[in-house]
Formats: structure tokens, C-alpha cells, sequence
């Protein structure tokens, strides 16, 4: 089926993959049988499974497992501390993932008018990061030959983006989200006006701590680019499709993903709309792997599909003699 | 000049009497407790008949002692604000004697998962007529204005913002007071037999109280897999259950772990209203244990990797270098002087 069709509603597309992943994904299937779903109606029935399965298992939906020589996949991996247990995503197929990633654009923006920028490393220093994996086939796509990964450490120097500018194109600077002000502080040179800013997170793991908000200002200010103009990707390692914040902080989902709020007492329930929960990612472009994620992030849903990404999920009803007064 | 001796004498004696069976005031709080379902009868009943023991053989005096309390050290004059938590019966119930007996004024909150039974005591003191004050209520905007110098908070660390916000700004306490703060939340037990005694010890430090309590053991490290106790160890918990059934319930979050487990091929029992597993994660959910095969190594590395989420880590009797342990037997009776978080409350 293709997942890309708008003829086909997302939850026939959802349940067929389900169906697909349930006969041909051992791991899923165990985790379905246990939880005693087998079918289903609608795809907010079906099961998400714990992001963590990536970082125990090989997660693959293939008729034959068994005969996969996974030494020859291409892989994601999550980024991690040493020492930490990575999760890794194989990928069968990464035609897949690069039709996720343009179609993805190009739902969101006109990707033929930009040129892109990654100040991030580059995919040789970083061959399993789905982003810089992303961000390839982004300044592939480029025929213009003006989009590219920056050279780290280094300031943006004015003759190159007078280059963009006489393209007749725009800017896109894709960066993490401190990576983006260390730039800053090293560049002097403005960017065009009708830039565009996109952040990618990885805010989690950096020292400095800074509200997802004051992070946007000080973008803002740092690239005198109005907030409509900084933007936020969501996206993991363990998803081949990526959601978008534009201009603020609430997330749109492309129509092969959608993400809802679940119980975290109990995750098979959706939450109402403004109640914090863990996010849920259907991503139909995971066929080959899982496309059922419950991830372990926090997050609200807000009105019309979108969502706003709260950090990481702690659980607060932790045993011991910590109550919250307020929980009383 | 305060006389310590018979504040001490007398804050014993009302223990006592509060502790005896003909205490209807304590019965009925029992009964009030039991029917709304708060904790069960037994779980209550184990938690009285421990007290009772300790204060009988005279532990308060002795507490007293080893804090050094005397005419000249002591507490009298001074303020603390006690915020209970409410997870296990009378769990309050230490801070509440300790800053009673160091002779300092008392304002508890009480939780409300927690009202009658602590409550039965401070009335009890109250009729004694003790030169501090006593003060209690589960309503924490009772304690506006009392300005105290001390704050024994065994609330959430998510918490801690909003609660020192109210507290400040409804004069609860002065703004430079000192928080003393709980953060452990479990303990690990090392186990290298699987003799009968042993296995009734760790089946009660795992179980009583549901699990809950931060003495209560959710980690095990054993040199024995679980996979090869599994059934023997699983009749001692329906043992344990036949006397002491569980009060509460898992949540379904407890079935998808569950799930989650069979989906990753990893070792487990499914107890109806508990879950072991093997991992060394953190143990997050309630009504979960982990057992861990490893030495004496993996407790060292395990106790470093919790950190001061770890309470106490309990033995059958051997030492572990670098690592201070407890008798695992003595999981949930512990002496009135133990230290929560390695603090003596007085």
C-alpha cells in the first residue's frame, strides 16, 4: 500500500500496516498477543510499542526475518552518552526514508526555493544519525549545488550568503538547538530576512538549560528574524517521518504520521486535549520496521492534530515516601 | 529550664498508652482507615505491632540517648514544619515523634491518604499536655503564619517549588528556613541462598505495604537467575498473600510493561498484582521487581548507578565492602532511630 496516496484514508493505510507488522514482526507480534490484540477496528485501538524495544531488539517487519543479514543494513542510531545502550533502527528499504523526508518537506514548505544549510556534523563524521542521514538528502535534492553542511566552528561569511541571495533562493539553516547560538556567537553577518531557522532539538542532552521559548527568542533576536521564522523539527532516530513546528510551538504531523497523548498509567488510552501525557507516534513510513511508537517524550495535544513536545517523560509516581502535596 | 528527662518520660508514656488495645481513639481511626479503604487491616496492624514492639523495649528513651537530647540540647523553642506523605501507614509517624521528642513546637500536615492514624497520636500527646506545641491538620494553608525554622518535607521533588512558593508566601515558614528533603524511593536486598528464612524475609521486605515505602525492596541482586526460583519463589508470595492480601491494585500501565517484556524476550513472572522482572533498570512503576543476577560488584555498581534514589541496601548478614547494609529481616521493622536518607530526624 502506498502510504503517500491521499486516496486512501489514514486508517486503512494504518490497520493494513498493522496487519503487516502484526503477521511479520516478531517482536511486535509478541507484544500484541500479550496485551491480547490481534485486530483491529481503528487505528487508535492498536498498540504502541515502548521506544526502549529499539534499544533490545533488531525491529524489522520482513516475511522472512530470519534470513536478513542485518551486518548488511543501513542503520540509525540514537545519539547517547558513552556507555549508554543505543537504540538502533535498520532500514530494508531507504528509498522509503528519502521519499519521507522530501514529501515531508514539501508538505510543509516550497523545498525548490531554498537552499539548505546544516550546522551539523557531516554525514561521513556521522553516518548513523537519521538527521544528518536527512539533512543528505535534503542538500542532495539541491540542484543548485549551493546547499551544503557547514563547516562546524567556522563563522557564515557574507560572499557565501550573497551567493544564496543572487540564486533568486532562500535560506533554510538547519541546526541543533545550541549549535544554532554557537553560530551566532562566532558569525557577524546577518542572514537574509526570509530565512528560515530550524531547529532540531537536542536540547536534552545539552548542559545549558533554557526553555524551548527563551531558545526561540534568542534565536530570534540573535538572527533579527521575526518567531515566525524559527522554526522546530520532531523527529528520532527510531521514526522515518519528521513533524514540524512553524513559527511557534505546536508540531503538525505529515499525513503518513500522527501522534496523540497517551495515559501514562495506562497507554493504550488517548488523554483528553491540553492534558500532559507520553506522545504516541504512528509513522507509517516505518513499515519495514514498527510503525506503533510509544516514545518517551511528554507532551499536550492542542486543537486541530497539532502538539507541543514538553522534554522527556519522568515518571512522578515513583515508589518511596515521595508523594506530591498536591497529589494528596 | 525545660526538664528533658520528663518530657522524654512522658512523651514515652503517651506512646504506650496510646499504643495500648484498649485505646478506642486508636481503634476507631484503625476502623476508619480500613473502611475507606486507605490501607488494609493487615498491612496497619503489622505497622502497630512494630511500633508497639519498639516502644515497649524502650527505644524511645534510647533514641533519645543517642541523640545526646538533654537539659541543654534539645529543640524547645524552636518550629518545625512537618509535610507528611502518605504511602504507607503511619509513615509519618517517625518524624512526628522525633521533632515531638526534641522538644521543638510541631505543625504537621497530614495526608490525606494518611488522616486518622498519625492524628490518633497527636491527640493522644495533646492530652498529655506536653510543653511544646502540637499542632496538625491535612489542611496545609492551617499552617499560614506559624513561621517555622525548620521543614521536614517528605513530598515529591517536582513539588518542591510550588510548595515552598505557598509556604513562603502564606508565611508558613521564613524565607531563609532549611528544608530537609527525602529523595530515596527504594532499596536493594543482595541474596546469595534461597534457604526458606531468607526467602520469607525478602518475600516480606518486597511485599508489605503492596511494595510501596522506600524501605521496601525493588531491586534484588542475586547470583542466582530468577528463571531458576521463579515457582519456589512465587509459593512464598501466594504465602504471603494468603495473610496479608494486597490492598491495591496495579494500574493497567503494569499489563503493558508486561507485554513489553514478552515483546523483548525478557524473564519475568506475572503475579496477578505484581510484576518481577529481570533488568537493572530503574525500578520506575509501582508493584515491580527487579532482579539482577550479579555479585557483589553489581551491588556496588547498582547502589553508585541509584544514587540517593537508593534507600538502604539490605543483606542476610554478610558485609559488602564500600557499601553500608542493613539485616534484610529487618527491612520493614526498623529500629525508631533509623535514618530516612541517612538523617537522623532528631
Amino acid at each position: 500500500m502506498n502510504i503517500f496516496d491521499p486516496q486512501i484514508s489514514f486508517n486503512e493505510k494504518a490497520i493494513s500496516a498493522f496487519r503487516s507488522q502484526f503477521e511479520n514482526n516478531p517482536v511486535y507480534q509478541r507484544f500484541c498477543k500479550a496485551l491480547g490484540i490481534q485486530k483491529v477496528k481503528d487505528y487508535s485501538d492498536i498498540p504502541l510499542l515502548p521506544i526502549q524495544a529499539f534499544k533490545e531488539k533488531q525491529i524489522i517487519t520482513a516475511e522472512n526475518p530470519s534470513e536478513i543479514d542485518f551486518d548488511k543494513l543501513i542503520y540509525f542510531q540514537s545519539s547517547g552518552t558513552s556507555g549508554m545502550q543505543k537504540s538502533t533502527h535498520y532500514l530494508l528499504d531507504t528509498d522509503m526514508y528519502k521519499k519521507s523526508v522530501i514529501a515531508g518537506m514539501k508538505h510543509f514548505y516550497e523545498l525548490d526555493d531554498y537552499v539548505i544549510w546544516a550546522y551539523t556534523p557531516g554525514y561521513s563524521a556521522n553516518p548513523h544519525s537519521s538527521l544528518v542521514w536527512m539533512l543528505n538528502v535534503l542538500i542532495d535534492g539541491d540542484k543548485s549545488g549551493l546547499s551544503r553542511f557547514l563547516p562546524l566552528n567556522e563563522a557564515l561569511l557574507q560572499s557565501e550568503l550573497d551567493e544564496v541571495i543572487s540564486s533568486g533562493k532562500k535560506l533554510m539553516l538547519f541546526g541543533a538547538a545550541f549549535g544554532l547560538l554557537d553560530l551566532l556567537e562566532i558569525s557577524e553577518v546577518q542572514i537574509p530576512s526570509d530565512s528560515i531557522v530550524m531547529e532540531t532539538g537536542g536540547m536534552k542532552t545539552h548542559r545549558r538549560e533554557m526553555t524551548k521559548t527563551q531558545l526561540h527568542q534568542k534565536l530570534s533576536d540573535g538572527y533579527a528574524l521575526p518567531k515566525t521564522q524559527i522554526h522546530s523539527e520532531y523527529g528520532m532516530s527510531e521514526l522515518l517521518s519528521q513533524a514540524y513546528s512553524l513559527g511557534d510551538e505546536w508540531f503538525e504531523c505529515v499525513p503518513w504520521m500522527t501522534v496523540s497523548i497517551r495515559n501514562p498509567e495506562n497507554p493504550m488510552e488517548t488523554v483528553e486535549n491540553g492534558t500532559e501525557g507520553m506522545i504516541g507516534v504512528i509513522d507509517l513510513a516505518n513499515i519495514n520496521s514498527c510503525s506503533f511508537i510509544l516514545t518517551g517524550d511528554k507532551g499536550v495535544m492542542g486543537d486541530n492534530g497539532r502538539f507541543k513536545v514538553l522534554g522527556r517523560w519522568s515518571p512522578q509516581n515513583l515508589r518511596g515516601c515521595n508523594f506530591l502535596i498536591d497529589q494528596d | 529550664m525545660h526538664s528533658m528527662k520528663s518530657h522524654i518520660s512522658t512523651v514515652a508514656s503517651a506512646t504506650k498508652e496510646w499504643l495500648q488495645p484498649d485505646n478506642l481513639v486508636l481503634k476507631k481511626a484503625i476502623e476508619q482507615t480500613v473502611d475507606e479503604g486507605l490501607f488494609s487491616f493487615e498491612d496497619i496492624k503489622f505497622q502497630i505491632r512494630t511500633l508497639k514492639q519498639n516502644i515497649e523495649s524502650g527505644q524511645i528513651e534510647e533514641w533519645a540517648n543517642r541523640a545526646g537530647l538533654s537539659e541543654t540540647k534539645n529543640s524547645f523553642g524552636s518550629k518545625v514544619l512537618c509535610l507528611h506523605a502518605g504511602n504507607l501507614p503511619l509513615v509519618g509517624f517517625q518524624d512526628a515523634l522525633g521533632t515531638i521528642l526534641s522538644g521543638a513546637d510541631y505543625f504537621g500536615k497530614l495526608s490525606r491518604k494518611d488522616p486518622y492514624l498519625l492524628q490518633s497520636f497527636l491527640k493522644k500527646l495533646n492530652e498529655f499536655r506536653l510543653e511544646n506545641n502540637i499542632q496538625y491538620s491535612t489542611d496545609f494553608n492551617q499552617s499560614a503564619g506559624i513561621k517555622a525554622d525548620k521543614v521536614l518535607f517528605a513530598g515529591a521533588e517536582s513539588s518542591i517549588d510550588t510548595v515552598k512558593e505557598i509556604a513562603i508566601s502564606q508565611n508558613s515558614v521564613a524565607e531563609d528556613v532549611e528544608w530537609v528533603m527525602r529523595s530515596a524511593k527504594f532499596s536493594m536486598a543482595y541474596i546469595s541462598d534461597e534457604s526458606k528464612q531468607t526467602m520469607e524475609d525478602l518475600v516480606e521486605a518486597v511485599f508489605r505495604y503492596g511494595g510501596r515505602g522506600c524501605r521496601s525492596v525493588a531491586v534484588v541482586v542475586s547470583p542466582i537467575r530468577f528463571g531458576r526460583l521463579k515457582c519456589h519463589f512465587q509459593d512464598y508470595v501466594e504465602s504471603f498473600w494468603l495473610k496479608n492480601p494486597q490492598l491495591n491494585k496495579p494500574k493497567e500501565i503494569l499489563a503493558h510493561q508486561f507485554a513489553y517484556n514478552k515483546a523483548i524476550e525478557r524473564e519475568q513472572a506475572w503475579m496477578n498484582d505484581f510484576l518481577i522482572q529481570e533488568t537493572e533498570e530503574f525500578p520506575e512503576l509501582d508493584f515491580t521487581l527487579h532482579w539482577v543476577e550479579g555479585n557483589e560488584d553489581k551491588v556496588r555498581e547498582l547502589a553508585n548507578k541509584y544514587g540517593s534514589a537508593l534507600q538502604t541496601v539490605y543483606t542476610t548478614g554478610g558485609t559488602i565492602e564500600g557499601v553500608t547494609t542493613e539485616y534484610l529481616s529487618r527491612a520493614q521493622t526498623p529500629d525508631l532511630w533509623w535514618k530516612p536518607d541517612g538523617m537522623d530526624v532528631i
